[in-house]
């Protein structure tokens, strides 16, 4: 009964220990807390107030309170809380300003990357599978060179060695790729399907060595060359020639894939890696770089990707 | 009892060091074999088989004008067919239960010397005609049979002096002027020659809206639709100041839900 009134005192601080004069010094304490908290919950009340209402109403409220003061003959009082309330909508309009842009820039930050952790992750996926297709193929075309060709067998497995090794880094991620490295890359897969095609395939490479040191994104270039042989040449009886060439245009590193195969089929099926390359270039640059699929006027298929011109900072060689 | 005549085959394969490599083993493995002839793609092969009569094709199953399921299809009952592929899973795991056999790049001296007994064997009897094997692989593959119907995902339209293929997902609208339809994109327009009246049966009904008679709006690119002085709805797309009018047959589409 008794702790049961002592804790009902402590908890009300209206009615301090009625019944246990004990427990008054407590409650006294206890009221003053609450007023203090009172007084911190309207003076944030107030902050907020004066932070989000416009200047307008502030001033209108400001000329009210002077007249009330005029009435009531406080005028000090009066002209002490006018200034603070301009003060605090000052500092305070600031801060609440600076708080939403740095919401913003934190939620577009979170979009960002978490845009960037999508498309990387799919992006490691489909590096990790490697066209076991044109895997096994190649490797049916050594083993019979082994014994026909040795010379030409050796350099085909270079090819395929040079081929993997750099497909390898871009799975690692790491630095930026750049053009360089891409060209790299799809000059050992020219060389490995020139062996195996012969004269249906005609490739020509045609990069300025000053451009080498561009960042370009990874595998968009393998894949343009890679459907320009699949769905342009090789469904061509007597193949064709594929040219990779870059160049700089309005301050644009434009790369482009050209095949003078079958042409582009607007109901094909191809249309995947091409979607891809798409919504990784919008990922990455938004609306700063564009794939651009034309038909040249000679027949085949032409691809440019075009994306901000930008040197890679040197990094050690991989 | 007369002796059988030396067995005869043709080899097709888009590659020549792939059709090199078959006929070095076949040598080996069966060196009564005489061959014919080599094709480089499925077109020839037919033509091949049908003028040189051979006993076996060995055909490839990925070549260019006509792969080797669909020359398969065309010579079913002719002649007596091994597969050669280097990694379709799917089609050996329907070879498996097939009448008819296979042989994986790079052909393994032992399974091509076991693919040239069974082929002694089967010589005996009539070429199988494959006909529920060449259905499911051709399904499988992709190639032929039957195939839901596919939709515009390209629109070829020229911009300036050039032919540009632009995705169907990057165009805003269509809109017909004069003997030309405009193609409308957020960065540029193109004109085509297809009148809206034959472009709406191939595009996707999902993905573009019939608005007007001479207009069709992707769906996605819509961003509000409003009502003018007059009463008409007006559709407002996003990225394009152009307002485009719904006529009175097509304001079905957009009725408040």
């Amino acid at each position: 009964m008794n702790t049961d009134q002592r804790s009902r005192g402590t908890d009300n601080a209206t009615e301090p220990g009625k019944s246990d004069p004990a427990s008054r010094p407590m409650g006294i304490r206890q009221a003053l807390r609450e007023i203090r908290k009172g007084i911190v919950v309207m003076w944030w009340g107030f902050f907020d107030w004066v932070a989000v209402v416009s200047w307008k109403a502030l001033l209108l409220v400001s000329f009210l309170g002077l007249i009330l003061a005029g009435i009531f003959k406080l005028p000090t009082l009066a002209f002490v809380l006018i200034i603070a309330a301009f003060i605090i909508k000052v500092v305070a309009g600031g801060k609440r300003r600076a708080e939403r842009t740095a919401n913003e820039a934190t939620k577009r930050a979170e979009t960002e990357q978490l845009e960037r952790t999508v498309v990387e992750a799919r992006m490691e996926a489909l590096q990790a599978q490697i066209e076991p297709h044109f895997l096994f193929n190649t490797l049916a075309s050594i083993d019979q060179l082994i014994q026909t060709d040795p010379p030409r067998a050796s350099k085909m497995q270079q090819s395929l060695i040079r081929y993997l090794r750099s497909a390898m880094p871009q799975m690692r991620g790491g630095s930026r790729p750049t053009l360089g490295q891409q060209v790299n890359l799809c000059s050992a897969f020219l060389e490995i399907m020139a062996v195996r095609m012969e004269e249906r395939l005609q490739p020509v490479v045609n990069v300025p060595e000053g451009l080498k040191s561009a960042v370009f994104p990874s595998m968009m270039l393998q894949t343009l060359v890679e459907n320009a042989i699949k769905h342009g040449l090789e469904p061509r009886a007597e193949g064709g020639r594929l040219e990779i060439g870059a160049e700089i245009v309005d301050g644009q590193l434009a790369v482009h894939v050209l095949d003078t195969g079958v042409g582009f089929m607007p109901k094909g099926e191809g249309g995947v890696g091409l979607a891809n390359v798409r919504e990784r270039l919008k990922a990455l640059y938004s609306d700063r770089a564009e794939l651009i699929i034309s038909v040249p006027p000679a027949g085949g298929t032409s691809a440019t990707i075009k994306v901000p011109y930008e040197i890679a900072p040197t990094t050690p060689p991989a | 009892m007369h002796p059988l005549p030396a067995p005869t085959a043709v080899i097709a394969d888009d590659e020549r060091l792939m059709r090199v490599q078959i006929i070095d083993r076949l040598k080996e493995a069966w060196p009564e074999l005489s061959i014919l002839g080599e094709a480089s793609n499925g077109r020839e092969a037919i033509a091949m088989v049908r003028s040189l009569e051979p006993d076996i094709v060995f055909l490839d199953i990925s070549m260019p004008e006509m792969d080797g399921i669909q020359a398969a299809q065309a010579l079913a009952g002719q002649v007596h067919v091994v597969f050669v592929t280097a990694h379709d899973q799917y089609a050996i795991s329907a070879f498996e239960h097939g009448a008819v056999d296979y042989l994986l790049k790079p052909a393994d001296p032992e399974r091509v010397a076991l693919t040239c007994q069974r082929l002694r064997a089967r010589l005996k009897q009539e070429p199988d005609t494959m006909t529920d094997l060449l259905a499911q692989l051709s399904q499988r593959l992709g190639a032929g049979g039957l195939k839901p119907r596919e939709y515009m995902r390209w629109v070829q339209a020229s911009v300036g002096a050039n032919i540009r293929m632009i995705p169907t997902s990057d165009i805003l609208f269509f809109r017909a002027e004069d003997k030309y339809t405009r193609v409308q994109t957020q960065r540029f327009e193109a004109l085509i020659r297809k009148p809206i009246k034959e472009l709406i049966d191939e595009l996707d009904p999902d993905e573009f809206w019939q608005i007007h008679r001479s207009t069709v709006v992707r769906v996605d690119a819509v961003e509000q639709v409003s009502r003018d002085f007059r009463g008409r709805q007006i559709v407002h797309v996003k990225g394009s100041e152009e307002k485009l009018e719904v006529s009175r047959t097509f304001n079905h589409l957009f009725k408040q839900m």
